[in-house]
């Protein structure tokens, strides 16, 4: 078991809702725990599906929440993303993007697929330096409220159990077997180096 | 050092770090700080203790290195510290130490050395990470340095000898330690290899050593030996991925690195991309779904990256074809496929290891198959032949013409038998429809896909090409002999210039082949080819021959000879002495329904083997056989097919040991009644042996589980109405009851397990297991009883005691009209006497006794025995005459039994409700003769249910009418007043009816009188009136208080009533007092009337 907490990142594509939600959980757990998105830019659900609310990485949360209680109060109270989004504000300033974050990680945790995808083309194009590896796992989580809870749960029980292991990178396989067995989902899984 | 902050470990901790961060202690040089952090370093826990050596490294790597020489010995120190945290760091410190002051690695390596072998394997993950980077450190120190010294090679020699562990390590079985290994052997491929203009090397690496930066001429490393050591750690690498368990990690990790190699080094291209193919073609059986996918995902990135590599140009189709089948679209892979300007280019690739030039142009122009490459028509020439035509590629070549429709079909039609059951989760993962089937792009691939499998298990005209290659090489190129011995990869890296200097004679050279090697061929003899088989060869193939035969069921089946199948085993297995018996039982026993055939074909011809043999043919085989197919049986869960039961009565023979089996099957509860069944039907169709199979279920019946017990004893009893049964059963269960006269239960009663060296005493269980059967069989012949009685006088008394509880429900089974049961009522053995008195209870417990039984008991009471407790359970039967002389007799037995014989008499037993004649007349037999106990009063008294008031209105009416009066009569009439109040007016018209018969009479009843008028003032007044002057002067006398009340009662009477008072009686009324009105008497009569007749009307209700 390695001494230090596992540091791990959660990484969704908007760094709002999935990302987040894991992200409180695992630091109340006491994880070293940071969350990014992968998205070229931080979108929200709109008054309609083709009229998202899009902005920057730079913009903070609290501003987007000031955005949209200006905008529409009642329809960001009703869905839930002023909730989201004044909880996301106590846990950290901004959203942070993935591909900006140079600091090295034990485990980076995706939560769709083509976030993993994003992940691993930005990490395999990283130059290698000290080949320090980090494990990459999958768990796919639908974008919403509940799955959003209940897939942070399933990784806050994924990331004790990896913390638990004596020896991470040999009982990591077996160990994402019997989760793909218990949690019926298949997890993608690799492995890339700093 | 500071000797003030002598506190806490934690607070000096503090102190140091400020002293560190604000640089303020000025009195305190470095070096001091140095020695006072490492003094705390020592003695404080493992967190703190990291911080302060950081602190440390910081000042004597980065801070002052002047002094990293001086506390170098100190720092190393820790790496035995027990913390794997500390030693990490200690690894991390030798890392930026020797990088600092390359002079160090010569001190530092031989730790780093004792570090790569370290027990945690954290540990040694990080050495190996940073012997990656000192390994670059340390071959450029030492390449820089011109002159080496011993100790600098000996450092090389010992960095040489690491370089070796780590890539053994490949092989450990820790996960993460293969992947550190990977990635080393990555970096040190990279590193042996020379770096070309068109290598993609990340900026960061730009100044790193590689093999092109080695002088040829150094005094100690030696180029070749180093370009040798890289290739053979890329040997190695990919000899790793083709592991056929790798895990998913290790492979993912390992096509990272291909991926990095194929574009650092561009001149191992053609060996990744083959890598890639063969991977893709074979993925590890052992990944699950999810590692397919993953383990997919990873190759398209890494296929992508090469491809975006300017050098991929001449594999693009290779490349495409794999990102297609990886499902990406053609757009994509156009998008990321570098524009071809970079052809030109390509020549320039510089053959690296002995400076032999490529000639690439003729092969160049010899292309003209890719002209309908449909992959990327941006590229004019695809793909062209590769530079290095590998095996794979003329295996490809050999096979691509021969993929006619025709021959595909019947290779997918042969292949066909090979497909396994189940869907492997690679297949399932990889496979896409195959959407330009036919086209000729189609059928290169396929044909490059199966040259790819045919060169991994070494077979096509590429291998053989190679074979004849090295041979011809021999005499020419003398080096060529080591190479021989090395992995393909390496052959053909070798080869191949020689197969582009010369691609013509390769190809017709295996044609020649053929004639040349047929006209060698000798005149063929028989005899000197053949040998004959060793014994164990014989029995091997005859094992493995009679194994087909078994195995083939199915497709036997199938063409429906499945009888010449079974026929054929059986006689197999029989004539080679049952070497392979048990592989065929155990074979039938998987499936034994559908494969009875062959177990009864091989039973009778076992059977029929040893019958002629006879007679001094051997059961043996047949037996076991046999055995083994019941044994089987019995152990398998549950089955109601009957199975059991047919092979038992089918087979020819029953032996003990199958018998035995039958037994044990028996005795399982939940099989029980089926094994009995069977036993049955053995017994009554298997006339010659009944008995032998009667006595198995006979000793079954004394089992000590209930269930099977039970069982057996039903079984039996239907067995015992069959004449020729009946006796051998009856033996079996006397003789059995005879064990009971033994002093101890002899060992026969014990199963063997239980069976003790000192014989143990009788118990309740012993003694019922001698009876079940017995018991059983009493019902249905009575006279069996008598045995029962002989065997009760010998037996001790705990035994006997045992007896007398087991045998009511056989007792009371044959009835008390069983002329055997009279008999033995009327013969009573001496001895058996307890015996027939518990016979005698049981029968009368729930219906009274028959004349018959009456009769008997009388009979034996008179004449034989004189115990009056023989006549308790007839009681009722008995004449009254006889009663009450045995009354006398039976209240002087303890309480218990009195209270018996009293239930008996009064009735309870029987029935519930009362019959009031009955008590009545006992009541009075009672009073009548036994006076003083009242203590059988008091019994029938609390008997409330049979004494109703009725019935005690009864029996006072009764007990009144009698001459002379009882005795006990005013008892009586007191205790039911007592218990029933409202029979107070009953109570005084018997009181007045007492009067007219002169009660005064009997003193005793007349003090039971006064008594009881006593009592039932001021009710009894009015009989008190009626007594004569005399009588009630004797009343006062007994008791004078209750003249004045009963005066003040008259006195109350209206005038009328008072006329009915005779002077005479106010008179003694008076004795004391004033004279009485005379009036008042008449109305007492009147009352009286009323009274009487309101008597009447209790008693009549009483009667109805």
């Amino acid at each position: 078991m390695p001494s230090h907490p596992l540091r791990v990142a959660v990484v969704c594509s908007s760094n709002q809702n999935r990302s987040m939600e894991a992200h409180n959980i695992l630091s109340k757990r006491g994880f070293d725990v940071r969350s990014f998105g992968t998205g070229s830019h931080v979108k929200l659900p709109g008054p309609a599906p083709d009229k998202p609310n899009v902005y920057d990485f730079k913009t903070t949360y609290e501003q987007m929440y000031n955005d949209l209680v200006r905008k529409d109060k009642e329809l960001y109270t009703q869905n839930g993303i002023l909730h989201m989004l004044d909880r996301n504000k106590r846990i950290k300033s901004r959203p942070e993007r993935f591909q900006s974050c140079k600091e090295q990680f034990d485990l980076v945790i995706t939560c769709e697929e083509r976030v993993y995808d994003q992940v691993l083309e930005d990490l395999s194009s990283r130059e290698q330096e000290t080949f320090t590896p980090v494990h990459v796992i999958n768990v796919d989580i639908q974008d919403n409220h509940e799955e959003a809870t209940l897939g942070a749960f399933l990784i806050c029980e994924l990331c004790q159990c990896i913390q638990h292991t004596d020896d991470m990178e040999n009982e990591m396989d077996e160990l994402l077997q019997e989760f793909e067995d218990k949690s019926n989902r298949p997890f993608l899984h690799t492995v890339c180096f700093y | 050092m500071t000797s003030n902050n002598g506190e806490s470990v934690g607070a000096r901790t503090c102190v140091a770090s400020q002293f560190f961060k604000d640089d303020k202690a000025i009195d305190m040089t470095t070096s001091e700080k140095v020695v006072d952090l490492l003094n705390q370093a020592a003695l404080i826990a493992t967190d703190s203790k990291l911080t302060v050596l950081k602190q440390v490294q910081e000042l004597i790597i980065n801070k002052d290195p002047s002094l990293l020489d001086n506390f170098l010995d100190e720092i190393i120190a820790f790496q035995t510290d027990k913390s794997m945290e500390v030693r990490k760091f200690v690894i991390g410190f030798i890392e930026e130490a020797c990088k600092r002051d390359n002079e160090l690695l010569l001190r530092l390596i031989a730790n780093l050395n004792m570090l790569l072998k370290d027990e945690s394997v954290n540990v040694v993950k990080k050495a190996i990470l940073t012997f990656t980077q000192l390994y670059k450190v340390a071959l450029q120190w030492f390449v820089r340095s011109k002159v080496m010294s011993e100790m600098q090679e000996a450092c090389w020699d010992m960095v040489t000898q690491m370089k070796e562990d780590i890539l053994a390590m490949l092989d450990i079985d820790n996960d993460g330690v293969r992947t550190h290994a990977i990635k080393f052997t990555e970096s040190l491929i990279i590193t042996l290899s020379p770096r070309t203009s068109d290598s993609d090397t990340p900026k960061r690496q730009e100044g790193d050593i590689s093999l092109d930066k080695i002088p040829k001429d150094h005094p100690y490393i030696r180029y070749d030996t180093l370009c040798e050591e890289g290739k053979s750690a890329l040997e190695q690498l990919l000899k790793f991925m083709v592991h056929p368990a790798i895990s998913s990690i290790n492979l993912t990790t390992a096509l990272g690195s291909l991926a990095t190699l194929a574009r650092q080094r561009p001149m191992f291209m053609s060996e990744v991309v083959q890598a890639y193919e063969t991977l893709h073609a074979n993925l590890p059986p052992t990944l699950a779904k999810s590692q397919v996918s993953s383990v997919r995902k990873n190759l398209k990135l890494h296929l992508l990256a090469v491809l975006k590599h300017p050098c991929s140009l001449e594999f693009q189709g290779q490349i495409s074809t794999l990102l297609l089948d990886l499902g990406m679209s053609q757009n994509e892979i156009a998008r990321n496929t570098p524009a071809p300007r970079e052809q030109r280019k390509r020549p320039r690739i510089e053959p690296y290891s002995d400076g032999k030039k490529l000639k690439m142009e003729p092969v160049l122009l010899e292309d003209d198959d890719d002209k309908e490459e449909p992959v990327a028509p941006s590229v004019s020439k695809p793909s062209s032949v590769p530079a290095a035509q590998s095996a794979i590629d003329l295996t490809a070549e050999f096979l691509r013409p021969l993929l006619s429709p025709e021959n595909v079909a019947n290779l997918v039609l042969i292949s066909m038998v090979y497909l396994p059951d189940v869907m492997p989760a690679s297949f399932q993962a990889t496979y896409t429809p195959v959407e330009s089937a036919g086209t000729d792009a189609q059928i290169k691939h396929l044909a490059r896909l199966m040259a790819t499998q045919m060169t991994a298990a070494e077979i096509g005209p590429g291998e053989t090409s190679k074979d004849l290659l090295i041979k011809r090489k021999v005499p020419v190129v003398g080096q060529a002999i080591s190479v021989v011995g090395g992995g393909y990869t390496e052959k053909s890296q070798l080869e191949t210039p020689q197969v582009k200097r010369l691609p013509e004679p390769i190809l017709p050279s295996t044609q020649i082949k053929m004639p040349g090697a047929s006209g060698k061929r000798k005149v063929f003899r028989l005899a000197d080819v053949v040998q004959p088989f060793t014994d164990a060869q014989l029995e091997k193939m005859t094992n493995t021959a009679v194994k087909r035969i078994l195995h083939s069921e199915k497709a036997i089946a199938q063409s429906g000879m499945s009888h010449v199948r079974v026929k054929l085993l059986s006689r197999l297995v029989c004539q080679f002495e049952g070497i392979m018996m048990d592989d065929v039982l155990e074979f039938i026993l998987e499936d034994i329904r559908t494969r009875i055939d062959l177990a009864f074909s091989l039973l009778y011809q076992e059977y029929n083997t040893y019958l002629s043999q006879q007679p001094a043919g051997l059961l043996d085989a047949y037996d076991h056989c046999l055995f083994t197919l019941l044994a089987g049986l019995q152990e398998k869960p549950e089955q109601r097919d009957g199975l059991f039961t047919k092979l038992v009565l089918e087979a020819p023979l029953i032996t003990e040991s199958a018998l035995d089996v039958i037994r044990r099957y028996c005795e399982d509860e939940s099989r029980v009644y089926l094994g009995m069944t069977t036993l049955k039907e053995l017994i009554i169709k298997r006339p010659s042996r009944q008995f032998q199979y009667l006595h198995v279920l006979l000793d079954l019946s004394s089992h000590e589980k209930e269930k099977v017990r039970s069982n057996a004893l039903s079984f039996i009893k239907r067995m015992y109405e069959k004449d020729q049964l009946r006796d051998y059963i009856e033996k079996f269960a006397l003789n059995y009851m005879q064990l009971l006269v033994h002093p101890n239960p002899p060992s026969l009663l014990f199963s063997a397990d239980k069976d003790t060296e000192v014989a143990s005493p009788w118990t309740e269980e012993t003694v019922r297991q001698c009876l079940y059967l017995y018991l059983s069989l009493l019902p249905l012949n009575h006279r069996l009883v008598h045995e029962l009685a002989s065997v009760y006088t010998e037996a001790i008394a705990d035994i006997k005691r045992s007896v007398l509880r087991v045998i009511e429900q056989p007792i009371r089974g044959m009835g008390m009209n069983s002329p055997d049961l009279l008999l033995l009522v009327e013969n009573c053995p001496k001895g058996a006497e307890t015996l027939v008195t518990r016979c005698l209870h049981i029968l009368t417990d729930k219906v009274p006794p028959s004349p018959e039984l009456v009769e008997r008991v009388r009979d034996l009471y008179h004449k034989r025995v004189p115990d009056v407790r023989f006549l308790i359970p007839v009681i009722n039967g008995l004449e009254k005459k006889e009663v009450i002389q045995a009354l006398p007799k039976l209240i002087k037995l303890n309480p218990v039994v009195v209270k018996e014989v009293f239930n008996r008499l009064l009735g309870t037993q029987h029935s519930k409700t009362p019959v009031p004649s009955s008590p009545a007349l006992f009541t009075f037999l009672l009073m009548e003769m036994i006076p003083p106990t009242s203590t059988a009063t008091n019994l029938c008294f609390g008997e409330r249910n049979v004494y109703t008031s009725e019935v005690l209105a009864v029996v006072m009416q009764q007990l009144m009418e009698h001459s002379p009066l009882p005795i006990l009569l005013m008892r009586t009439v007191i205790q039911s007043l007592t218990m029933y109040p409202r029979l107070g007016g009953f109570v005084m018209n018997i009181l007045s009816r007492l009067i007219v018969k002169q009660v005064w009479k009997y003193p005793k009843v007349w003090e039971g009188f006064v008594k009881c008028c006593q009592r039932t003032k001021p009710q009894s007044y009015s009989v008190l009136l009626q007594l004569p002057p005399a009588q009630l002067t004797s009343v006062f006398e007994r008791c004078p208080e209750m003249r004045e009340p009963l005066l003040q009662h008259v006195h109350s009477f209206t005038p009328h009533q008072q006329a009915h008072i005779t002077a005479s009686v106010m008179t003694v009324l008076e004795a004391n007092s004033k004279q009485p009105e005379p009036e008042a008497m008449r109305p007492v009569m009147a009352e009286r009337k009323v009274m009487g007749s309101g008597g009447t009307h209790v008693f009549c209700s009483v009667c109805h």
